[in-house]
Parts: C-alpha cells; structure tokens; sequence
C-alpha cells in the first residue's frame, strides 16, 4: 500500500476493490441461490398461482439445501485437494485415477475385514487415506527427481491409476451395504446427512493445515515465488512431495464419500472430477498461477458449481441446454471474482 | 564433454524415443514392421494427429485447449446434420465454426483474464450444448450415397497409401508452415517464450493468442469432420477420449506447456508416439485391462526422455 499519505482516496478506492474481489466468489453464490426462486416465481406467475418469493420456492428449501450438500461432498473434498497443490503454484490432474483406486481398495478391504463398520473393517478407512497418501507422494516425487511439470506427471499418473482400478476390478463393480457406512449417506441430523458434517470436518482441517501449520504457509511460500522460497532456505522439493501426498489424502476422503454416497466402487467412481475440482477451485477465486486463494475460497466454488447444476434441473432447463449454461455461467463467475488489476498477463 | 553430447541430443530426443520404441515393438513380435500394417495404423491415428497440431498452438503460447473434444462432437453433429444441404460446402461451415469457437474462447482468455484451462473448458460446454441441441440427443447416421460421393475420396488410396494420410500430412505441412515460415509463427514464439517480453517489444500479444486458439479451433473441427465421416456419422459423445490423448501427443512429443519450444513436427513425433505404444499393446498382448496402466507408466517414461528441461527456466511447476 504505497502512498497512504499523498493519495489517500486512490488507497482508499484500491483498499475498496480489494474488499469486493475478495468476497466475490460469495457475492455470486448469494446471487445464484436468489437467482433460481425468481425463474420459479416466474412460472407460477405466468400460470397465476399463488407463489411467495423464496418461501415458496422448491430451490430455496431445506431438502434442496441438504440435496446440493450431498452431491457436492466428494467433489469438495477432491477440490480442496487440488487447492492446496494450486495454492503451490503447480496442479494435479490425477485425482480421477487416485478416487477410483482408493475407493476400490477400500471396498475389497473392507469387505475382506468382515464388511462392516461394528468390526475391523473400519480399518479400511485409515488404509483408503495411506494409499491417497502414497498415490500423491509417488506423484510429487516423479514431479521433483525427475523434474517433469506436475500437469504431465499427473495426468500419466491418472492413467496408472484409472488403469490399476481397473486391473484390481476388471471392471466389476463393488457393492459397499455396510448400514452403519451408509449411514453416512442415509442418518440425518438437523435434516443434512452425516457425510455433510464430516465434509465441513475435514474443511475444517484443511483449513487448519492451511493457515495454522508451517507446511500451510510454506505452500504459499512456493506458489507466491519459487525461488524466492528456495533461496530463504525453505527445502521446497520436501513442501512438494508433501502437498502432493496431502492431496491424495484429500482425493481418497473425496472416494470414501463417494463409495458412500452411491454405496458402489468401481473404476468409474472417479469419472469427472477432474474439471468440476479445478472450475470450482478456479471460481471460488483461487488463482492458478498460485500464492493466492484458500480452501475457504474453494468451499464456495464447489457450491456455485453444484448449486448452478441443481438449479438448472429444478427450474426445468432443457438437458440440453445445462452444459452450455454452466459453461457461459462459469466464465460468468471467473471474470466477476478476478483482481484484473492485479494481473499482467494470463495463460 | 558428455554435456555437450546431451546438449547437442536434447532436440533429438522425441524421435529417437519414437525409433528406439519402434525397434523394440518390431523386436519383440516382427509383424508389427510390415509396411501395411504401419500405413493402416497411421492412417487410424490422423484424426488425433490434426487435434494434437491445432492444439500445439494452444500450448506453444503457453495455453492449452479443453474445447477441441466437444467441439469436435459437435462438428459430427453438424457434418451429419448439414451434409444433405450442403454436401461438401458443409466442410467450410464446420471450419468455420471451429474457428469462431476459437476466436471466442481466445477473446474470453486475453480480455476478460479467465486462464484458458477454465475458458476452454467452459465453451467446450456450450459446444457440447450445440451438439446435443442439434442431435436431439441421438445417434445420427449418414446417408451412405450422400457421404460417398462428398467425401469418399477421403478414404480412397493412391499406390497404396490413403488420401485420409496424405490428409494429415497436409495439414502438418500447413501447420509447419505457420509456424515457421510466416510472422504469425514468429509472434507465437515470442509470446510463448515471454509474453511480458513480447508486449514490451510492442507485439500486439492478444491479437497472436486469439489467432493461436482459433487455429486450434479450425484443426479440432478438421478432425471432427474426419472422424464423422470416417464413422459415417455423428452424435454429441463421438469423440470423447481424444482431448486428453492429443494433449499427451503434444507433450510427448515435447512441447512443454511452459511454451516456446517444440512445434507442429514435435506433436507428429509425439502423436506417433502414442500410436506406437497403444499398436504395442495389441502386438504384445497386453491383456485388455491392464492396458491404461501400462500405457500410463510408458507415458511417464516417455515423457522423463524427451522433455528439454533446459527451457523450463529452473523452475518445474
């Protein structure tokens, strides 16, 4: 903040705009969820029903609420995985592979250890998070000895793992119907599923992580500038190969909630994180060129990319139209949370 | 000494890697190096050659391209739907629209400062949208007459090599000529090599970057024309699978995605690549799920050999 004294207004204006971009993101989700109950409104308008503004509205409901949670917990947890190796700078496109992997080896370890969660299976749980963990170091690691970029080295990384889900399965599907696991899905409080609170969870620890823990600023340290890290000393090469390890921890979280969610794992449970992880991180206003944004920023981005795709089916929009409207919307949503001025050039 | 030898090498890696792999396919099961069979194999592959080039210059700038996929889709949509009324014409229309979606998702990146990793992405969408608007959802088939008399010169042969090849290499010989031999191309490099560099020394850096995707935009609509036809058909899905595969041509081939480096002659390289090591696949029988995995780890050892890690400038992100 330069010339606080000489020019107060023009720091003032600059102080102004940061506050409005930094909540962006949020701004637009408020808008989005108001947004849906007005095309509502509009058709019980035309058709002269009765219809109250929002209190009416099926969009603007508990049930609704509780239906967009559940659908965006494991893309959540996936993103805010990728969040923590984008704040780096760098970017991992293996989440689709790791997914499908863990979630595999869950369902055969936990059908091997008796197949429910009364027993030993629970053990499953903690091998899912160690083998996510592993599946990122081996990534980090390939990304830093071999010193080929992350967006390469994971997408070949993705592959492998797309591929060992399908070896381990041979393209069967597994069926999970454990009740106490699906209880994740199927045991409500406050009207919101179980999985809801232990997604806002592990938010809340990636949130820690992130701005409590030194390995949380060190990965700001790297995306901020590289060698500026290195050169005060900061053993960057470690800060990756860990990064990388706690996002497959996160993807295989983003696994366990997916086996969870639909009670099946197969080498297509992984199908389509990818994008939806890296538009929300990206629309929740964390910069791909990293050292800015957060797993907070993330959180919201997840929901304006599930709160348009369910809102778009309540309000009736035609299946063919929804990719398109997502699409202009996320441009929408990217352009409105962006710091234009704060930016020389984008790739 | 041994320094120099690598620096000397390094360009070379790409088609050493190419031959080497070739060699030891042809090794291991020798009907693998007959003439034909390579012919019928390259001839498969030219669909995902013209992607790979369009999207060589998405990424020589420093970009990348997710659009060229559904666009693609919907360019089968369009050449099924339009090639009654238009026969052949329907060839520039579908160009034409590759190149507007292009310019468009160029016009998002550079002016409104969306990263084109998300603006590609999010007009692929609407692509995908076209397509599914045009295709009522459904599978649409040519009419056999119609397609063969408009383009079934496409798959004929000439002493033995089919016109759908001489096609592709074509259009590698207009791609290289851009790049190489015309200012454009230039432009492409300096902004691919330091954008900040390039806008300082005058360059209008927006201008070059739009045309780069629109290039892209055109070459993903050749391929989706080519694929229509050569399947005699098309539908809002036709050419899923291709877009992550025609960026791993361009990298294989390598062209980083840092930009500057490589060109359209790496990702023939690179495309020829990958055709060799899924053909291996087959030729060694590799059973069919263990395929993906594997291809994944020869794709990391691929990559480890022909990267050029010396433009990364010290930095691999």
């Amino acid at each position: 903040m330069t010339g606080i004294a000489a020019d107060g207004d023009a720091s003032l204006g600059i102080m102004m705009r940061d506050v409005i971009v930094r909540w962006a993101p949020l701004l637009v989700l408020a808008f989005l969820v108001l947004l849906f109950p007005v095309f509502e409104w509009l058709e019980d308008f035309r058709a002269g029903q009765d219809h109250v503004y929002l209190l009416d509205s099926r969009f603007f409901s508990i049930r609704n609420a509780s239906r967009i949670a559940v659908a965006a917990t494991p893309g959540l947890m996936v993103a805010i995985g990728v969040t923590f190796i984008i704040i780096m700078g760098s970017i991992d496109l293996s989440m689709e592979g790791t997914v499908s992997v863990t979630a595999v080896i869950f369902a055969f370890a936990f059908l091997a250890l008796g197949g429910t969660l009364a027993g030993w299976a629970w053990l499953a749980i903690p091998l899912a998070m160690l083998v996510g963990a592993a599946m990122g170091m081996v990534n980090g690691l390939i990304h830093v000895v071999f010193r080929i970029p992350s967006f390469m080295v994971s997408l070949a990384m993705g592959f492998v793992g797309t591929g060992l889900a399908l070896v381990l399965t041979g393209g069967d599907r597994i069926r999970v119907e454990d009740e106490l696991f699906r209880a994740l899905l199927t045991v409500r409080w406050l009207n919101f599923p179980i999985m809801c609170y232990v997604a806002l969870l592990a938010l809340l620890v990636a949130w820690f992580i992130q701005s409590r823990t030194t390995l949380g600023r060190n990965f700001y340290a790297v995306g901020g500038g590289e060698e500026l890290a290195q050169a005060s000393g900061l053993n960057v090469t470690r800060v990756r190969v860990l990064g990388f390890a706690l996002a497959g921890i996160f993807f295989a979280l983003g696994a366990l909630m997916a086996v969870g969610r639909i009670g099946i794992a197969e080498t297509a449970t992984g199908n389509n994180f990818m994008f939806i992880s890296i538009t929300a991180v990206v629309v929740g206003g964390t910069a791909l060129w990293g050292g800015i944004g957060g797993v907070l920023n993330t959180m919201v981005g997840v929901l304006i990319v599930y709160v348009i795709t369910n809102g778009m089916v309540v309000i009736g929009l035609p299946n063919w139209l929804q990719d398109g409207v997502l699409g202009a919307l996320v441009i929408t949503a990217v352009v409105l949370s962006t710091n234009r001025r704060s930016i020389s050039f984008v790739k | 000494m041994p320094d120099m030898t690598r620096e000397f090498l390094k360009p070379h890696f790409p088609w050493i890697t190419l031959v080497a792999l070739t060699i030891i396919v042809g090794l291991a099961n020798p009907d693998f190096l007959s003439i034909s069979g390579l012919i019928s194999l390259m001839a498969d592959v030219v669909p995902l050659l013209i992607m790979a080039l369009g999207m060589t210059f998405a990424i020589y700038i420093g970009g990348i391209d997710l659009s060229v996929q559904q666009l693609a889709n919907m360019v089968t949509v369009m050449t099924t739907v339009y090639l009654a009324q238009y026969g052949i014409g329907v060839a520039l229309l579908v160009i034409l629209a590759g190149a507007l979606f292009g310019a468009v998702s160029g016009f998002v990146t550079t002016r409104l400062y969306v990263p084109s990793f998300v603006s590609t992405l999010a007009i692929g969408f609407i692509a995908l949208s076209i397509a599914k608007w045009l295709s009522d959802q459904r599978a649409l088939f040519m009419d056999a007459t119609l397609r063969d008399i408009h383009f079934g010169w496409m798959f004929d042969t000439t002493m033995g090599v089919p016109h759908e090849l001489v096609l592709g290499l074509v259009l590698v010989l207009l791609a290289w000529f851009l790049q190489t031999r015309t200012s454009f191309g230039r432009a492409l490099k300096a902004v691919g090599s330091g954008e900040l560099a390039a806008v300082a020394s005058g360059l209008d850096v927006d201008r070059v970057k739009i045309l780069a995707f629109c290039i892209s935009g055109m070459f993903a609509a050749c391929a989706g024309l080519m694929f229509s036809v050569k399947l005699s058909g098309g539908d809002a899905q036709l050419a899923n699978g291709f877009l992550l595969l025609a960026i791993v041509a361009v990298l294989v081939g390598g062209t980083p995605l840092t930009g500057g480096v490589g060109g359209v002659i790496n990702t023939l390289i690179g495309t020829l690549i990958v055709m060799v090591i899924r053909a291996a696949m087959v030729y060694l029988e590799v059973d069919a799920t263990q395929q993906q995995m594997v291809f994944g780890i020869v794709l990391i050892i691929a990559i480890a050999l022909t990267i050029d890690r010396s433009k990364l400038r010290g930095v691999v992100k």
